[in-house]
């Protein structure tokens, strides 16, 4: 049988070229693409939700987000996506699919999600400028504050946004998206973003 | 009195103060052979027809507001006969022959344009599909024609050909095809048939049916009174169900709202009427230079009449992928139409259940190319009480006997049709 | 017309997706024909309030039943459908 070899790389590997992009002179804001993470998706089976609170509280020492929310400690964070489900996206193979199974046995039905999303952290003095051309949600620091979350869309893509701790006094998104979309909203994010200026990015930290 | 170009000589003459009005702005009398319910086009050409074919000229058309106010003063004007399904194909072709004499038949300028109606392909597949449809156009003896990327470049070189996420590759045409001005169309109708003796009844709703013992219709109750009636026939598109129900019955149609468009007036510019076949997104020029454009139906129930944003968002996104100037163009007006969508996308003319009582109904968005042909067929219907033989497919019965014809293979999902 | 998602908030109408009336139940498998031609086929078609169902495709994947004014528009309910979300709905 002949042997297979995955070259795991990112979606966005081809698209993504790191460096300043746009309008010139000082970056309105910096995209980053963040990759190698763990990314998994625990959805109550019916009638269990809270016994899928519970075993989410005993795992990460913090209850779900029952709403549009994004909660954490500090090796993972536990993100809305609908009605009795959340992610919990880590790093490392701590929380990783393998990991939890034992966790919510019974409670939840999980699904690993981390090679089927990409993961963009947009942030500095223009990001809701720049979103504002991409979402109809309202990202207002008194509406959209640190630990909001939201299962949207941005030109007709499903994502889920929310927003991490500020980093150098700038608010900071995240947005998971399908991997197979994600070149699309990749393209759309700098048509949009160019007129700011960016600089462009990628990390292995999670933000 | 006949247009010409002697009268329009006379009438310049004379400072052109002595026009008479098109047509006779009737009130009702107690009694007619036949009442038919909606002035849009179809009700207006079923009444023609009855007249002019069918020598039935005791008829009152009853609109509830004026004339053309529905859908066919709302369209996006678009004429052809490029169907596919037995039943269709005919009767749209029948249709099409039809606007061919319009303008003579009625003496009126209804502005029928023959500028053709081509079908944008993408991809093999599509092109497959396409050619299979142009095949069955032309067996049955409608023009029809496959063109390669080429003649679509030399016909329309303002297309976006080499930067599209889904490239043209070529287009089925039907040359005969094209555009009619629909209020002219309206007021055509409503010129032949009130020279005839129709009366036309505006401001005019009909709130009720009488019927006798045996449950036949006798007549109609209506803001301006009591109506009696041999026969009647309803043709209300978008409020068929409604209507529908003041007899009783419940029907294979959901009401729609689609939306259409029209732009600042620019140079002439667009040959034909175009489709995309990637998106939702078609578009002609009209005579005052406006383009003219539309897609998908908004996909919710709605009686609004108006629309919502995201087909706007739609539509232009389509219109920017096919024709990337069309950007710098503005938006001048926008507004909506109830669609009475059947569950398999094609009309319904028939006898109802109701003795005395006759269904014209389920035109989804394609019933102003139908307009004519619809005149007819229901005149046909009303008078001999059977089915003209290109409309025998539209049986109200079709869908529990399993012959829909479903042109599109949507299945009962309306807002899909 | 936005749509105030029980799950997520006011949403624009882009993140929805119709599937129509919320009234037509399936019948029974032995029902008979025209029951079924019945639930395929025929429409109240309502023009006025009208309970319907809506899916939020574009936001948290909960189907919605939405109390909709065919005529204006006009929205005056919105819950989530039976099975929305494992543990609050009776499926
Ligand atoms: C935006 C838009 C674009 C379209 N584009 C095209 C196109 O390009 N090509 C094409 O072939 N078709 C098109 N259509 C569809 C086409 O316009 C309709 O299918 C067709 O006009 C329906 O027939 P009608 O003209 O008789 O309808 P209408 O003009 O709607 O006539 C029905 C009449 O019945 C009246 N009525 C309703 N209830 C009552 C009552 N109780 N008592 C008395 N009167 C009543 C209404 O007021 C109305 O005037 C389009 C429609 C819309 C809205
Ligand atoms: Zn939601």
């Amino acid at each position: 049988m002949a042997e297979f070899s995955w070259d795991i790389r990112s979606p966005l590997d081809r698209t993504l070229v790191t460096g300043p992009y746009g309008a010139r002179g000082e970056a309105g804001l910096s995209l980053t693409e963040i990759r190698n993470f763990d990314l998994v998706q625990a959805m109550a089976r019916r009638g269990k939700a809270a016994e899928m609170a519970a075993a989410a509280k005993a795992r990460f020492g913090v209850a779900a987000p029952e709403t549009p929310k994004a909660v954490g400690n500090a090796d993972a964070t536990l993100i809305w996506s609908g009605p009795d489900q959340f992610f919990v996206l880590s790093k490392g193979g701590r929380h990783g699919i393998e990991a939890l199974a034992s966790v919510f046995a019974g409670s939840a039905s999980l699904s690993d999600q981390s090679h089927a999303r990409a993961l963009i952290s947009v942030s500095g003095q223009r990001v809701r400028a720049m979103l504002a051309k991409l979402s109809s949600i309202d990202l207002h620091p008194d509406v959209f504050a640190v630990g909001s979350a939201a299962a949207t869309s941005m030109d007709h893509t499903s994502v889920t946004l929310w927003r991490g701790g500020d980093r150098g006094g700038q608010a900071v998104f995240n947005l998971l998206v399908f991997s197979t979309f994600a070149e699309s909203l990749w393209h759309t994010i700098l048509d949009s973003a160019a007129e700011y200026g960016v600089t462009i990015g990628h990390s292995e930290e999670l933000a | 009195m006949k247009y010409s170009i002697f009268s329009l000589a006379r009438a310049a003459l004379s400072g052109h103060k002595n026009w008479q009005r098109t047509w006779r702005d009737a009130s009702p009398k107690d009694r007619y052979d036949v009442v038919i319910i909606g002035g849009g086009g179809h009700g207006l050409a079923t009444a023609w027809f009855l007249a002019s074919e069918f020598g039935i000229r005791n008829v009152a058309v009853l609109e509830k507001g004026w004339i053309g106010s529905g859908n066919a003063g709302r369209n996006t004007t678009i004429i052809r006969s490029n169907y596919g399904l037995p039943g269709n194909t005919g009767f749209y072709e029948l249709s099409m022959k039809l606007w061919e004499r319009m303008e003579q038949d009625l003496n009126y300028n209804s502005m029928v344009s023959q500028r053709g109606v081509i079908n944008l392909y993408h991809s093999d597949a599509q092109r497959d599909a396409y050619a299979r449809r142009g095949n069955t156009m032309r067996i049955n003896g409608i023009d029809a024609e496959l063109l390669d990327l080429a003649a679509v470049r030399k016909m329309m070189p303002f297309l976006n050909f080499d930067n599209a996420r889904f490239p043209v590759q070529g287009g089925l045409l039907q040359r005969r095809g094209g555009t009619a001005r629909h209020d002219a169309v309206v007021w055509g109708y409503a010129h032949a048939a009130s020279a005839l003796g129709v009366d036309i009844i505006q401001n005019c709703e009909v709130t009720g049916f009488t019927r006798d013992t045996n449950g036949k219709v006798t007549g109609v109750d209506t803001s301006r009174g009591r109506i009696g009636a041999g026969k009647v026939g309803m043709a209300v598109a978008g409020f068929s169900s409604r209507v529908a129900a003041m007899a009783g019955l419940r029907l294979p149609i959901e009401s729609h709202v689609l939306q259409a468009f029209v732009s600042e007036a620019i140079k002439p510019l667009l040959p034909n009427v175009m489709t995309f076949g990637a998106g939702h997104f078609y578009v002609s020029q009209s005579d005052k230079g406006g383009l003219v454009f539309g897609g998908d139906i908004d996909g919710y129930n709605s009686y609004a009449q108006r629309g919502n944003l995201p087909v706007m968002e739609d539509v232009c996104e389509g219109g920017m992928a096919l024709i990337p100037m069309i950007g710098r163009v503005r938006l001048l007006r926008q507004w909506g139409g109830i669609m009475d969508m059947s569950m398999d996308g094609t009309p319904i003319i028939d006898k109802s259940p109701v003795e005395g009582l006759y269904l014209n109904a389920g035109w989804c968005y394609g019933g102003f190319k139908a307009t004519p042909g619809s005149g007819l067929v229901f005149a046909h219907l009303i008078a001999r009480d059977e089915a003209h033989k290109e409309a025998a497919r539209f049986r109200l019965d079709r869908f529990q006997r399993g012959a829909m014809i479903d042109e599109k293979g949507q299945g009962a999902q309306p807002n899909l049709h | 017309m936005r749509i105030v998602c029980p799950f997520c908030g006011e949403r624009e109408l882009g993140e929805f997706t119709y599937l129509g009336d919320a009234k037509p139940r399936r019948p029974a498998a032995d029902a008979g024909e025209e029951a079924v031609y019945d639930y395929v086929y025929l429409r109240d078609n309502i023009a006025g309030p009208m309970s319907e169902h809506w899916y939020h495709g574009g936001g948290c994947r909960a189907w919605l039943k939405v109390t909709r004014n065919t005529l204006t528009h006009e929205i005056s309910a919105v819950v989530p459908a039976a099975g929305a979300g494992a543990a609050k709905v009776d499926a």
